[in-house]
């Protein structure tokens, strides 16, 4: 029988259930970028924004996990600045093509009308015109690559106007959208918690931020942002490696060839690998960046008893509490107690901590209860007892150990009398990628719909619309 | 703005609206994921007892579960169905189903065993078979590959070529199984990247294995590569195209599952073109990297890597790739085991007569300068003392292991050497002969030659006229035909010939049906090279006596008479044909002479290059890619059961050592073992997960263990779960209370622990004996099967909830009519 090609344009969607429409969601963030379709409860396609750039010629870029390995003449680069918005417009287009095409889409190297399948004998006779024709089609199946598809792209509050309408015209320039939605991550936050008011305390890999939602709107003087976060905490742990005794070293696992076991504080056993070309500096420090995550996952804890680390008494019950051996890639390991603590008191206050260099020292007003303070101070007195009733706890770093309790106290110790309730999601896929859960609900609701940028809007009014719609 | 508003507030009355539906459903696809389990028990297949106490748990935990959880995973996506329209389309379905699952427990047993079809396709092989009954290897075996014919698809290469039988000249169509020329392969790396070719090619299987669409269910098993567009464009072919009564599409990582038995797992699926490591944890897939797909990666992995490598190896020795595919399937072939101290971390066979430490492989080998056939056995005398030295090398070579780990290498071969001072074996002897003889003592890994036993089929001309057969079978010269034993010899045999000898289940059936004609050949060949082996050849033709092939003779004549004329129209699948190309100008006016295949062997000494293709970076991207997909698992409670139970499928794995190679490696270098930190001061293992208000974490007796070690079975999560949701009550459902559960539901437990302190692969089941002659690296096809029986084929004894799991397993026509192909996203096994 004749195999007819099934294109998914052909899909019969207006029969079955009209609202259906495919669309994706797109979640761009320092550390990770998140794709996946709309109406799912994961994103299907995770990767670290982190790209490897390949400086032989030529040039060339590895984007995902598995291929981000030891190789001659390799960079790795971050295609997000650590405020979360798109510092290489370069790469990114590319970076989102790899994850909404080649990861979510079917293969379009072969489409019908190229595979040969669909030639019409008779269309050769009229030998010119047939040729005119396929290139067209050619050139149209490249520019349309996301045709089918609407697409929601998520944004830090702060994004600027300049990036919001280059990616409006990447999306329907280069990918040919049929309508799009820019979303700003708090308001999606809130919703994946299933709020449309809400305080969302945003704790991500590069920064922290804390917003203020009002009926699904980011109310914009609320907005407060600090850096610290996962990154600021991986320096406050190489900080305590460089100032304990004895000094720890971190060598990272691509370095390991394998080794043996030790004595806790007894000097490395490990063979290290050799490799006949340089590692690049930018590639050691990613790596190093694994083990500060798998220390923060299995040894760092927020102090969540009462008072803060460094009121009376407390150091010293730190000390007494059970510690956390930490084995290093190359074998090294070691007790760690109150340190673990001390880690992470500087979220909260700017006096603890370990000590860092000048341009990372975390300000008075940049710890999470200034930023939560301010954010409130920012909005009507009528509203803040309604935003600390709903308070939305997300991103990744909040999954540290304790976080939340701690959260609770300093919030009970700062509006006393008041209802606080903090909301955060159990599963540690909803924390970390609350803002793309949100976006997937929101871009499959039926009621959503008519709230896309379609394509018509976007050619009578230019990249300039997203302004005007998406507030 | 405004409008904004509006469907913000819309959105979210419909939602509070929404909430008793969502609990309901809620609970519904939660008992979807443990009935797949309790279905499983039913199953005739014994299960094993740790799955059965896993299920029990599961369910104790489901019981109270819809209290707990409310706002997470599958809550997620009712809050989705249960905001919009899409509500609408999600009632009238479930109202449907209704009727359909009563329509289906009244039919009681809609579909038999033997009515499913059970795909799994490949990039380059698709098992495949018709029916479940019996839990077996796969039936057929397809190559995974169609011909483009204008705007149709065929199954095999098709070719006109001329004839001339009774000196009239006649054009005839051939198809030639074998032939892979010109073929497009659908499936690159797991991922589609041709549809039509793809469907075309399903079609051909399901033509292949019966005759109905009517009542022939389909399990099809997709790679994690296929997109979800791809998986409705195959759902929407087979409904629309096809009359198929039901589809179920299962993820291959679950089918492995299922065929295994074990709630988690990590599947690393070593294939062709690519390698998947999948994390499963309760039933789910909980990570998944990738190594190799074309559109994701530069550089292909996984067992053609080594293939590839082979070749490159033996450019010197006239190595092509069915050479090196078949020297890679061989069994002197292997990855040798990881040597830590080495320094190219691998203990390489040494020359012993020779102070040589262990250097780098490639210096080591050296190229022999002919590779025709074998040497005849040289002189009896030097065996003798080959004889001698063994058992000295015997002794030596229990030294060696243990010297070699101790890293003392040098000094012990330089000692050696000394004391032996005996003139000289030269290597050439060794490499020559002896490796025959010597096969028993020494295992392969500690030869640094073995001998290569190369089969190919070369084709062969006989002339249809009995006279000029040129059939000598009788006496054990060598062969007179010119042609093959030109071909053999060159070592390039033609295209044509070497597909026959590679694809396993057809050259199989190619073997017996040209049985006859390919005796001869073959028997020519085992005097010529005049090796004990020969006896132990598995092949039939091998065993077959010269004498009774002298009876025989006449036989091939009097087969290849009619043969010509029939081959080419009633049996194309024969073998006899080839390609038209390797015709010769006919010697004979009258007819065209007739090709057959024949067997050939040809022994091929390999040095080290059997060792050296297994390459450090290629198992180290694989090694890194299993580290990071388990360290990559959201949630860490899961990672020490995922690093507990590997197992590694795909015929890739099946390379010798590799398996044992990649958990060295692993264990060598990422095994974090117990600190005597924790003994010093003797408190809590670290392990420990810091206590939480509610008590649930109290230490308890469970932690017996070595510190820093996680006993699987200790704090189940699903069991803590149930024993402290339940104190919780529903009034918790939708909004989570405050106080200590604002560290999120106490049902989530943080275990602080740095993984991987075990790394173990899991135990293969052993009472499935054709399996275990199989071997487990197919075992998504046994696990196709299990799923197939328990989607399809089980309709007694369920209760409502089972039944609804059954449901949402396959997509049935009647689902499909009322959902259209996106009905495969939620009714199907793809994650």
């Amino acid at each position: 029988m004749a195999q007819q090609p099934l294109s998914s344009a052909a899909q019969p969607t207006d029969i079955y259930g009209g609202d259906e429409v495919s669309a994706l969601v797109l979640d761009p963030g320092y550390c990770n970028t998140r794709a996946g379709w709309a109406g799912e409860d994961v994103p299907k396609s995770i990767l670290p924004s982190f790209y490897g750039h390949s400086t032989a010629t030529p040039t060339q870029n590895f984007f995902g996990d598995e291929r981000l390995i030891p190789r001659a003449d390799f960079e790795i680069r971050n295609y997000m600045n650590k405020d979360s918005v798109v510092e290489d417009w370069d790469v990114a287009p590319k970076i989102w093509e790899h994850m909404l095409i080649n990861r979510l889409q079917p293969d379009k190297q072969t489409p019908p009308s190229k595979n040969g399948l669909n030639d019409d004998p008779k269309e050769k006779t009229q030998d010119g015109e047939g040729d005119v024709a396929m290139e067209e089609t050619e050139n149209q199946e490249i520019e349309k690559l996301l045709q089918e598809n609407p697409l929601l792209v998520t944004e830090a509050p702060w994004n600027t106007p300049k990036a919001r309408e280059k990616t409006t015209e990447v999306i329907m320039e280069t990918w040919g959208c049929p309508a799009f939605w820019l979303s700003r991550t708090p308001v999606l936050s809130a919703f994946a918690a299933g709020k449309a008011t809400a305080l969302v305390i945003d704790v991500g890999g590069a920064n922290t931020s804390v917003a203020a939602i009002h009926d699904g709107m980011v109310l914009k003087r609320s907005i407060q942002k600090s850096p610290i976060g996962g990154l600021w905490l991986s320096s406050q742990i190489r900080s305590l490696w460089e100032t304990s005794e004895p000094k720890v070293t971190l060598t990272p696992t691509y370095m390991v060839e394998n080794k043996t076991p030790v004595d806790a504080l007894a000097p490395v056993q490990a063979r290290l690998r050799q490799f006949p070309y340089q590692i690049h500096s930018s590639f050691r420090a990613y790596e190093e960046e694994r083990v500060l995550t798998e220390f923060k996952e299995s040894v760092v804890e927020v102090w969540n008893k009462p008072g803060r680390l460094n009121s009376p008494g407390n150091e010293e019950f730190a000390k007494t509490l059970p510690g956390r051996v930490f084995e290093m890639p190359d074998g090294w390991n070691q007790m760690w107690r109150e340190q673990r603590f001390k880690l992470t008191e500087g979220l909260f206050d700017e006096t603890a901590g370990y000590p860092l260099p000048e341009e990372e020292r975390v300000a008075k007003n940049q710890t999470i209860p200034a930023l939560i303070r301010a954010a409130l101070e920012a909005v009507d007195v009528d509203l803040r007892g309604n935003l600390l009733a709903n308070v939305v706890v997300t991103g990744s770093t909040t999954l540290i150990n304790g976080f939340n309790d701690r959260l609770q106290n300093e919030l009970a110790a700062m509006y006393p009398g008041m209802k606080i309730k903090i909301h955060a999601a159990g599963l540690t896929s909803e924390r970390r990628f609350g803002a793309w859960i949100g976006g997937s609900i929101l871009a499959s609701l039926g009621t959503f719909h008519q709230m896309w940028i379609s394509r018509k809007e976007y050619e009578e009014n230019g990249p300039g619309i997203v302004e005007k719609r998406c507030k | 703005m405004r409008a904004t508003d509006d469907s913000m507030e819309a959105t979210l009355r419909a939602r509070r609206d929404s909430t008793p539906s969502r609990q309901s459903s809620s609970r519904r696809d939660r008992s979807n994921r443990k009935t797949r389990h309790a279905v499983q028990d039913d199953n005739p297949e014994p299960a094993s007892e740790h799955h059965r106490r896993h299920n029990s748990l599961e369910q104790g935990a489901i019981v109270t579960e819809g209290g707990v959880r409310p706002p997470n995973f599958f809550a997620v996506r009712e809050k989705l169905f249960s905001c919009s329209s899409l509500r609408r389309t999600n009632t009238t379905a479930s109202n449907t189903t209704t009727a359909t699952t009563t329509n289906m427990a009244s039919a009681g047993g809609k579909w038999r065993e033997e009515q499913i079809l059970i795909i799994c396709p490949g990039s380059r092989t698709t098992m495949a078979q018709l029916g479940c009954s019996e839990l077996t290897p796969p039936t057929h075996r397809f190559p995974t590959r169609m011909f483009k014919d204008g705007d149709e698809w065929r199954p095999y290469y098709t070719y006109q070529r001329k004839r001339v039988v009774d000196g009239v000249e006649k054009e005839e169509w051939v198809e030639d199984v074998d032939e892979d020329e010109g073929a497009t392969w659908p499936i690159q790396g797991g991922q589609i990247v041709n549809m039509d070719a793809f469907l075309a090619f399903l079609d051909h299987v399901h033509s292949m294995l019966t005759t109905t669409y009517h009542n022939t269910p389909i399990m099809l098993m997709a790679s994690p590569q296929w997109t979800r567009p791809d998986c409705e464009a195959i759902a929407q072919y087979i409904f629309e195209k096809t009359r198929t009564p039901a589809l179920c599409m299962i993820n291959s990582a679950i089918a492995t599952q299922y065929g295994l038995k074990f709630p988690n797992m990590t599947v690393v699926d070593i294939g062709y073109e690519k390698v998947d490591v999948t994390a499963i944890y309760d039933g789910r897939v909980v990570n998944h990297l990738d190594l190799g797909p074309p559109r994701f990666d530069d550089k292909i992995s996984g067992g053609e890597v080594f293939t590839q490598k082979l070749m490159k190896l033996l450019e010197g020795k006239k190595f092509n790739r069915d050479m090196a595919e078949q020297l890679k399937k061989s069994p002197i072939c292997e990855v040798l085991p990881y040597a830590p101290n080495a320094k190219s971390l691998v203990d390489l066979p040494k020359e012993t007569g020779v102070a040589q430490p262990v250097a780098e492989p490639e210096k080591v080998v050296e190229v022999p300068e002919s590779n025709d056939a074998p040497k005849p056995p040289a002189a009896t005398n030097s065996t003798e003392a080959e004889n001698g030295e063994q058992n000295g090398d015997d002794d030596g070579v229990l030294d060696v292991a243990s010297i070699v780990t101790s890293g003392q290498t040098r000094e012990f071969l330089a000692k050696k050497e000394k004391e032996k001072g005996k003139p000289g074996r030269k290597p050439k002897d060794k490499e020559g002969d002896a490796a025959p003889s010597k096969a028993p003592r020494l295992p392969n890994s500690k030869r640094t030659h073995n001998t290569f036993f190369y089969e190919e089929v070369v084709q062969e001309i006989v002339n249809p006229e009995p006279k000029e057969k040129p059939a000598t079978n009788g006496s054990a010269e060598k062969p007179s035909e010119p042609v093959p034993a030109g071909q053999t010899t060159d070592g390039q045999p033609a295209p044509a010939t070497a597909p026959a000898a590679t694809t396993t289940g057809d050259a199989m059936d190619v073997d017996s049906k040209a049985a006859a004609p390919a005796d001869a050949p073959a028997t020519e060949t085992a005097p010529e090279a005049a090796k004990p082996e020969a006896a132990t050849e598995s092949k039939p033709e091998g065993a077959v006596e010269p004498k009774t092939e002298g009876e025989a003779e006449p036989n091939p004549t009097a087969v290849a008479e009619p043969k010509p004329e029939a081959a080419a129209e009633s049996i194309p699948e024969s073998a006899a044909e080839s390609k038209p190309e390797a015709q010769p100008e006919p010697a004979v006016p009258n007819d065209t002479p007739e090709y057959r295949p024949k067997r050939v062997r040809r022994d091929i000494d390999i040095g080290l290059e059997r060792f050296t293709f297994a390459e450090r970076s290629e198992i180290d991207r694989i090694v890194t890619t299993i580290y990071r997909t388990i360290q990559g698992v959201d949630d860490m409670y899961m990672r020490p059961a995922c690093w507990d139970n590997l197992v590694f499928v795909g015929n890739g794995s099946r390379l010798r050592g590799l398996k044992e190679n990649i958990l060295q490696t692993l264990n060598a270098r990422h095994l974090v073992s117990p600190s005597t930190a924790t003994m010093f001061t003797s408190e809590l293992p670290s392990n420990m997960a810091t206590p939480t208000g509610t008590g649930s974490q109290t230490p308890t007796g469970s932690f017996t263990g070595a510190p820093h070690q996680l006993p699987s079975s200790g704090v189940n999560p699903l069991l803590q779960a149930a024993t402290t949701a339940s104190t919780l009550g529903v009034a918790a459902v939708g909004t989570p209370q405050p106080g200590s559960d604002a560290a999120g539901p106490t049902t989530t437990h943080h275990f602080h622990s740095q993984t991987p302190t075990s790394i173990k692969t899991v135990g293969l089941p052993t009472y499935l004996q054709e399996w275990t002659k199989n071997g487990f690296e197919e075992s998504m096809f046994l696990g196709a099967q299990v799923a197939a029986r328990i989607v399809f084929c089980l309709h007694s004894n369920m209760d409502l909830q089972s039944v609804e799991a059954q449901r949402l397993a396959n997509l049935s026509r009647i689902d499909y009519n009322e959902l259209g192909p996106k009905g495969i996203r939620t009714h199907s096994m793809l994650s």
